[in-house]
């Protein structure tokens, strides 16, 4: 199909950069399976999460302007569609993890007691695990799916049947992922819980998926795609929505610390003080700073919301800092909490993880039109204004 | 009919209208309420006021007796005073929180919604501390907060958020007044005075156009975060302590949800009756109603996923404490109240909202009054059933049951919320009539000129002689 929008076709230095990381990142995982099994499945489960946050909380955005009647994002709309390539790779990554790293959860072992037990019973968890990623798998594939499938025919009913299948989605993650998270990564330390658990993890995925699609955003209107589709106006709103999804998550973070801190049971205390001492506390500190702090007082004037530069750097800044709120959730519970563990194989594999998330991205986006072409709200979104 | 007379407040004397503000003839159902007063307000007024008045005779009896005429004791001394207080706090989300974010995302249907709406803040707010005082049967002990108060007791934090946001929400209420009660001190003739006053020199020029609307749209950002902090801490007066099922890390964006859920409910029960009874159908139109039941059933969703979180992770935690209470509510004796809330704050509201053949006026409406009812439930059984198996050992409780002072109080309160809802509206226009003329003004050209850039441009042959289709 032609389109008046130039594909995808990134540099051969570009692509070699994405697979040499890619691969690096492959092999020290491999290299870390041998020598420090326990490192690398943490690292993987981490990243893992990393990924299924980025598919996930893309397709969150879609079906959020799809339900709203949005117009604004349409055009940018292939590019959170091609995030979501990444679920299929995040999922057998999390199924990977529950079926190999069973070390990683002490419940495995040291079977609870009463209802618990019955929650974190290995077969139950197992099954879950298999149900919640099969229904997101197959919901975002049909959302995708509605949304390329109007390229080619041109039938607007087919936004409305997105727009239904946006609303399912919507209510299906809210009544699934929290419980998700509660079983692969809030078990880890099986003997704690906290009921803002899944907001909190919720928060940082929405928010690590906008600062991903800013990034991208620029990226693609640098390289061709999005050259005369991507404007100032589009930015200050996917801006403002970075500048409002960091300060949510600060308003969750704060809630929830506030609350365990003031009331001082050990017992919940303990979450929070094996991420306080032997040396995790500067990162502890250093996690509100890079993901809200900094962004929150360089976000607030409305010329850097529209500056693409400034942009990309506050939205690095926020996904490192969402790679550095994983590592606090996981590695004080599944490697240990006496020292900070951070090595090679930890870099090695952070480093990896954006090579295969753009090799997957860029697949995904060339698989289509770079734009929503026969979408009936493109030239609403083509000339959007504040 | 209404006299066009414009007075000079120096002089006290009729001169033309200032230029500037544009008599309301198109929008001159709005002042009718303010015009004429029937026998049916009287009636209402009356009927209100009996109910106040016994209000009024049952606090007269605890303050003179003291707590012991109501159902409160040990160790349940929490009852309907602090639900009523979390309840009227909750609705006061209606007005301040949903008409500011309405107006930074530029919703243009807001214009006629959004005071009935700010109303509702400022009068609920204030019944929401009166029952403090209440609560605590000697009122001059409020005092001890500002005397003695601790900087880390929540109970300080909440009389300065409270303080804010009653001080922002006033503020924010007024300030769109203002072109209107000019209109009012130049085109009618009652309560010239309070008019003359309040107007403060309003003469619509193009500046004090521009100082409003920047201040109205500052205080629209300022206000949003002052709102969320507001129930964020009331939820800490619960979660900050030990007591099971209290002490939850989500309680403050549970708190939150629950209030703007509530608040759309009150606002749509108000909007209808305003509609009804001084029949501005034309102004409160089913597309409010439509998009404001699209904003209660999204927040009955996100009710339904904070009260789920709560409640199930509290069942994942399995901690003792936390299940006695826990199944107090699910099969104990707050098991009614919890499952008539869960049917009207979820299953009743979404099943008429989901439906578009059901989610007329009506329906918004009965979803609503669900909703209000449910989430009274829902403080009542976050208050209660904690105090009454606290973690200490105590002796045997009798169960918490409201008496006739605590009946009457709340039904005063909902009175005397009426009444001051009324007399506002028999003051001032309750649909802001400036906004209204500034929309079909400016706003429709705004809009028309930014849908035409969405379209192509139209094609224009050269030859306009020529017929489609023949070959030039």
């Amino acid at each position: 199909m032609t389109t008046p929008y130039p594909g995808l076709t990134p540099s051969h230095r570009t692509r070699a950069l994405f697979k040499w990381l890619a691969l690096l990142g492959a092999a020290t995982f491999g290299l870390g399976l041998l020598f420090a099994r326990q490192r690398a499945l943490s690292s993987f489960l981490l990243l893992n999460i990393g990924f299924l946050g980025m598919g996930l909380g893309a397709a969150f955005f879609i079906a959020l302007q799809y339900v709203c009647g949005a117009h604004w994002a349409v055009a940018l709309r292939r590019v959170p569609e091609a995030m979501c390539g990444i679920l299929p790779w995040a999922a057998l990554g999390i199924l990977i993890t529950i079926l190999v790293g069973r070390s990683l959860y002490p419940w495995t072992e040291e079977h609870a007691t009463g209802m618990k037990g019955v929650i974190l019973s290995y077969p139950f968890v197992l099954g879950r695990t298999v149900v919640f990623l099969g229904i997101w798998l197959l919901l975002v594939r049909a959302l995708v799916h509605g949304s390329r499938l109007q390229d080619d025919t041109g039938d607007a009913s087919l936004s409305e049947s997105n727009v239904r299948l946006s609303a399912v989605f919507l209510v299906v993650f809210g009544l699934t992922f929290w419980v998700a998270v509660f079983d692969w990564v809030m078990s880890l330390e099986p003997e704690w819980y906290s009921t803002m658990y899944g907001v909190y993890h919720f928060a940082g995925l929405f928010l690590g998926a906008i600062a991903a699609i800013i990034i991208l955003v620029v990226w693609l209107s640098r390289v061709g795609p999005l050259r005369s589709v991507l404007t100032a106006e589009h930015l200050h709103d996917l801006g403002k929505l970075l500048f409002g999804f960091s300060t949510f998550w600060m308003y969750i973070w704060f809630s929830e610390y506030m609350l365990i801190w003031y009331a001082d049971f050990p017992e919940e205390t303990a979450h929070f003080v094996r991420r306080l001492t032997g040396g995790w506390g500067p990162l502890f500190v250093a996690n509100m700073v890079v993901t809200w702090l900094i962004p929150f007082f360089i976000l607030l004037p409305k010329p850097v919301k529209r500056n693409p530069d400034m942009l990309v750097r506050v939205a690095c800044m926020i996904l490192f800092g969402r790679w550095l709120d994983l590592y606090l959730l996981i590695y004080p519970a599944a490697v240990g909490h006496e020292t900070v563990t951070f090595g090679v194989l930890e870099l090695g594999m952070a480093l990896g993880a954006p090579g295969l998330f753009m090799l997957v991205f860029v697949r995904a986006y060339r698989a289509c039109a770079p734009v929503p072409i026969a979408d009936p709200l493109l030239n609403a979104s083509l000339s959007h204004h504040q | 009919m209404m006299q066009h007379v414009h007075t000079d407040p120096r002089r006290g004397l009729p001169t033309a209208p200032s230029s500037n503000i544009r008599p309301p003839i198109e929008d001159i159902k709005l002042l009718e309420p303010i015009l004429y007063t029937g026998p049916k307000f009287y009636i209402t007024v009356v009927c209100l006021l009996a109910v106040i008045a016994l209000g009024v005779f049952a606090y007269m009896t605890q303050y003179r007796e003291g707590l012991g005429v109501t159902g409160l004791g040990r160790p349940v001394y929490w009852g309907f005073y602090i639900t009523n207080f979390v309840f009227f706090i909750g609705i006061s989300h209606a007005g301040t929180l949903i008409s500011a974010i309405l107006r930074i995302v530029g919703a243009e249907w807001r214009r006629t919604i959004t005071r009935s709406a700010e109303v509702i803040t400022v009068m609920v707010i204030l019944f929401g501390v009166g029952n403090i005082l209440i609560d605590l049967g000697r009122p001059d002990r409020m005092l001890n907060v500002v005397l003695f108060g601790k900087l880390r007791s929540p109970l300080l934090w909440d009389v300065c958020s409270i303080t804010v946001y009653l001080t922002m929400s006033t503020t924010y209420l007024y300030l769109p007044l203002i072109p209107d009660i000019a209109i009012l001190r130049d085109y009618t003739t009652k309560h010239r005075w309070l008019y003359r006053m309040l107007a403060l020199g309003w003469t619509g020029t193009p500046r004090q156009h521009r100082v409003l609307e920047l201040l109205i749209s500052v205080m629209a950002i300022v206000v949003i975060p002052v709102a969320v902090s507001v129930h964020t801490v009331v939820s800490f007066v619960f979660a900050m302590t030990i007591q099971p099922m209290w002490h939850s890390a989500i309680f403050g964006p549970y708190f939150v949800v629950g209030a703007i859920f509530s608040g759309i409910a009150a606002l749509i029960v108000a909007m209808a009756l305003i509609r009804w009874v001084y029949d501005l159908g034309d102004y409160l139109k089913d597309l409010h109603f439509n998009n404001l039941s699209l904003m209660l059933l999204v927040m009955c969703f996100a009710w339904f996923y904070f009260t789920g979180s709560e409640f199930l992770t509290t069942f994942y935690g399995n901690e003792p404490a936390h299940m006695g209470i826990f199944w107090m509510k699910i099969s104990g004796p707050y098991a009614p109240h919890f499952w008539v809330m869960v049917a009207t704050c979820f299953v009743i509201p979404v099943a008429i909202l989901c439906n578009k053949r059901t989610r007329t006026i009506l329906g918004a409406v009965i979803a609503s009054i669900c909703v209000n009812i449910g989430m009274y439930l829902e403080r009542f059984i976050i208050v209660v059933p904690s105090l009454s198996q606290p973690r200490l050992p105590h002796a045997e409780s009798i169960p918490y049951s409201p008496t006739w002072v605590e009946w009457s109080i709340l039904a005063a309160c909902f009175a005397a919320f009426t009444l001051l809802y009324v007399l506002f509206t028999k003051l001032f226009p309750i649909v802001s009539i400036w906004e209204v003329q500034e929309g079909r003004e400016n706003s429709i050209a705004e809009v028309t000129a930014r849908l035409k850039t969405y379209l192509p441009e139209p094609y224009v042959p050269e030859d306009k002689e020529q017929p489609i289709g023949a070959t030039p």
